[in-house]
C-alpha cells in the first residue's frame, strides 16, 4: 500500500473506531436511563429495604420504647424508638454517656472476622446513659447477643438522638447467635404492631 | 529402577504410554515428558559417585570430571525414549503444556532412608553445623538437582533431598554404604498424563440484577438465577473439553449490580483441557456466551493468554478507578446549587466504617476512600430522583456512600446534601484497567 493510502486506511480505522466508541456510549446512556413508569414516587428506604424492623415497648420501664432492626445477615441495630420517653422531653436529648458504671461500653475494640473478642451481653445489660431535661434514661441491648460497635458519634453529638433516633442515632449493633434471636424474637412486636400500640 | 537394554522393549515402553494418551481422548500438539524418581536414586547416585572418586581419583581421566558433566538419571530415560514417543504419539516434544508423567516411587527404599536420615540428623547434627563455614559443599550436586524438576518431589521427598543436599561428602560416605548395595526391588511406575492449565481471559458485562458474578448456592439452594462464573466457565470447558474450571475477576460487583461499559476482566482457567482451544474455538466460545437466549452475560475480547495474565490482573488492583451510575433519590428537590457542590468536589476523602450488610463476615474497620468526581444527570419529569455519575477508588462501597450507611459513611451524599438520599439502582460503567481492553 502507499503511504498516502496507508494513512487513510489508518483514518478510516481510528473513525471506525470513534464511532464504535459513540454507539457503545449511546447503547450505555439507553441502558442507564430508567422507564420512570417503574420507579415509586417515594422510594423504600435503605432501612425499610435491608432491615427487617421489631420494636419493644415499655422495656423494663414504662415509656421505654426501643427499636431492633435485624439485617438479613442476623445483625441487630438497636436503638430508641420514636415514642420514646426521652424523646419526648423539654429541650430534647442535650448528652449520651457510654460509661454506664461497669465499663465503659465505647472503650471496647472488637477486631477481626470472627469478631471473638466482642463482649456478650444479655438483653437488659445497659448500653448508655441518655440525658434529657436533666433526668437519665438508660438505653439496653433488648436482644442478647455479642456487642459490635456502639455509635460513638452520639457522644459528640447527642442531637442526633432529636433529629434521627431511627437512623444515624441509633445507638449500638448486637450480634446475636441465631439460638438466642429466636428465644427472643416472639417477646418484640412487628413494625405494624407498634404503630398500632401507640396508636400512629 | 526399570531399565532397558533392547530396542524392543523402549517401542513396547512408549507404546504403553502413547496408548493412555490415546484413551484419555488427548488432543495433543507436542508433548513434555515429566519424571519422578525417588531421593534414594539421588543417594545411589552420589553414593557411585563416591565410589569412583576414591577409586580413581589419581587418574588423569578422571580428574577432569566434575559430577554435572555426567548426564541424571531423569535426563537419560528422557533421550532414550524420546525419538520414539515422538513416533508413536506423532509429534514432537519440546516446552509444551502437555505433561507426560512418570512417576517412580519405591516405598521400602523411601521409608529405609527417611529414618536413617532421621537418625543422623539428631546425633550428626551439631557437628555439621560447625563444619559448613569451613568446608566447601559440592556444589555441582546442587546444580544437578537444581535440573531435575525438584517441584514434582512429594513433601517428605523434598526434605529428604534437602538433607542429601546439605549433607557434606564426609559425612555422606560415613553414612551410606560406598558402592551402593544392588537393588533387588524395582520401583513401581505410575504414568499418568495432563495439560497445565490454560487460560482464557476478557471481560464480561452482566445486563441482569439477578445473576451473581460467583456461583451463589446456600444449603443446596441457589440464589439469583445464574452466575458469569457458571455461564462463563461452563462454556469454556465444554469447548476445551476440560476437567474444572476456575473463575477469576478483577473485582466484583454485587448480584443487583450491572456491569456494563467495556466491562470488567476476568479469567478462566480450565484445567486438564483435552482440546487445547484454537482462536476460532475461543471466538465459538465467546459466540456461545453472547448468543445464549437468556443474554444475561455477554463476554468481549476473548483470548487464550499465559499463566502470568493472572499476576498481572491482580497487579495493582487496589489502585484501579471504577466508574458507576445510581440511581438515587433524594428527600427533597436539587437546585443548580446541589448540583455543583456535587460536581465541583474532586479527589473526595471518605472514610467508610465496615458496612452493616458485610460486618458479619468482615473486620469492623475503618477504610478511608476517595471520590475522584462526581455528576449528577437530572431525570426528565423528576426533581427527586437523579442519576449520579461517580468516579470512585477501588474498594468504595457506593451503595454506603449514597446513603450513609447510618451515619457510618462519612461523608456520604446525603450529609453533603443536608437531605436524606437512597439508592434505587447502582450500574458498574467502567473498570478502568488496561486489561483485555
Amino acid at each position: 500500500m502507499e503511504e498516502g493510502q496507508e494513512d487513510e486506511t489508518l483514518e478510516r480505522a481510528s473513525l471506525e473506531t470513534a464511532e464504535k466508541k459513540e454507539e457503545g456510549e449511546e447503547e450505555l446512556r439507553s441502558l442507564l436511563l430508567p422507564d420512570m413508569k417503574d420507579v415509586p414516587p417515594t422510594p423504600p428506604s435503605a432501612v425499610e429495604s435491608n432491615f427487617v424492623r421489631y420494636f419493644a415497648a415499655d422495656f423494663m420501664k414504662p415509656g421505654h420504647d426501643q427499636f431492633v432492626y435485624r439485617h438479613a445477615n442476623g445483625l441487630c441495630v438497636i436503638g430508641l424508638a420514636p415514642t420514646h420517653v426521652a424523646l419526648r422531653e423539654k429541650g430534647g436529648v442535650t448528652a449520651v454517656d457510654y460509661n454506664v458504671g461497669k465499663s465503659d461500653r465505647s472503650e471496647m475494640k472488637v477486631t477481626g472476622k470472627r469478631k471473638r473478642n466482642a463482649q456478650h451481653f444479655e438483653s437488659n445489660s445497659a448500653l448508655c446513659k441518655v440525658c434529657a431535661n436533666d433526668t437519665f434514661y438508660i438505653g439496653r441491648c433488648c436482644v442478647k447477643g455479642s456487642l459490635l460497635e456502639v455509635n460513638d458519634r452520639l457522644i459528640k453529638q447527642p442531637d442526633l438522638l432529636n433529629s434521627s433516633a431511627d437512623r444515624e442515632g441509633y445507638i449500638a449493633i448486637i450480634m446475636p447467635k441465631p439460638a438466642d434471636w429466636l428465644k427472643i424474637k416472639d417477646s418484640l412486636l412487628s413494625h405494624e404492631d407498634y404503630r398500632k400500640l401507640r396508636s400512629l | 529402577m526399570l531399565t532397558t537394554s533392547k530396542e524392543g522393549s523402549i517401542d513396547d515402553f512408549t507404546a504403553t504410554i502413547a496408548e493412555l494418551v490415546k484413551r484419555e481422548n488427548h488432543h495433543i500438539d507436542g508433548f513434555s515428558i515429566e519424571v519422578s524418581i525417588p531421593p534414594v536414586i539421588v543417594a545411589n547416585e552420589r553414593a557411585v559417585w563416591m565410589y569412583m572418586k576414591k577409586k580413581y581419583n589419581c587418574e588423569d581421566w578422571f580428574k577432569d570430571k566434575i559430577p554435572s558433566q555426567h548426564i541424571s538419571v531423569k535426563d537419560a530415560l528422557r533421550l532414550s525414549i524420546n525419538t520414539s514417543l515422538e513416533n508413536h504419539l506423532g509429534v514432537k516434544s519440546g516446552v509444551d503444556l502437555f505433561r507426560i508423567r512418570l512417576n517412580y516411587s519405591h516405598l521400602d527404599a523411601s521409608r529405609m532412608l527417611q529414618s536413617s536420615l532421621a537418625n543422623n540428623h539428631t546425633c550428626k547434627r551439631q557437628k555439621t553445623d560447625k563444619k559448613d563455614n569451613r568446608d566447601s559443599l559440592d556444589d555441582s550436586h546442587k546444580s544437578n538437582l537444581k535440573n531435575s524438576n525438584e517441584h514434582l518431589c512429594s513433601e517428605s521427598d523434598s526434605v529428604i533431598l534437602r538433607t542429601l543436599e546439605s549433607m557434606l561428602d564426609h559425612a555422606f560416605c560415613e553414612h551410606f554404604v560406598i558402592p551402593p548395595e544392588k537393588a533387588l526391588k524395582p520401583c513401581l511406575l505410575t504414568t499418568t498424563c495432563y495439560r497445565m492449565p490454560i487460560y482464557i481471559g476478557g471481560r464480561y458485562l452482566k445486563f441482569s440484577r439477578r445473576v451473581s458474578q460467583s456461583c451463589w448456592i446456600i444449603d443446596d439452594e441457589r440464589m439469583g438465577e445464574a452466575s458469569v462464573e457458571e455461564i462463563v466457565g461452563s462454556n469454556a470447558l465444554l469447548v476445551c473439553k476440560g476437567d474444572n474450571y476456575k473463575f477469576h475477576a478483577a473485582g466484583r460487583e454485587d448480584i443487583d449490580v450491572r456491569m456494563l461499559g467495556s466491562g470488567r476482566p476476568f479469567l478462566v482457567e480450565v484445567s486438564n483441557a483435552h482440546c487445547m482451544p484454537s482462536m476460532i474455538d475461543v471466538q465459538l466460545i465467546a459466540e456461545k456466551i453472547n448468543n445464549s437466549d437468556k443474554k444475561y452475560v455477554r463476554v468481549r475480547n476473548l483470548k487464550l493468554v499465559n499463566n502470568q495474565a493472572w499476576t498481572l490482573m491482580r497487579e495493582g488492583e487496589a489502585e484501579k478507578q471504577k466508574q458507576y451510575a445510581a440511581l438515587v433519590w433524594t428527600s427533597r428537590a436539587l437546585t443548580e446549587e446541589d448540583l455543583h457542590s456535587i460536581s465541583s468536589r474532586k479527589d473526595l476523602d471518605i472514610i467508610q466504617r465496615t458496612p452493616i450488610r458485610v460486618l458479619h463476615r468482615r473486620s469492623p474497620l475503618e477504610r478511608k476512600k476517595i471520590i475522584h468526581w462526581m455528576n449528577i444527570e437530572r431525570i426528565a419529569g423528576s426533581c427527586q430522583y437523579f442519576l449520579l455519575h461517580l468516579c470512585t477508588q477501588a474498594g468504595t462501597y457506593i451503595k454506603e456512600f449514597v446513603h450513609g450507611d447510618l451515619g457510618r459513611t462519612h461523608p456520604s451524599i446525603g450529609s453533603i446534601l443536608g437531605c436524606r438520599a437512597e439508592i434505587l439502582q447502582l450500574d458498574v460503567t467502567d473498570v478502568k484497567m488496561d486489561f483485555f481492553d
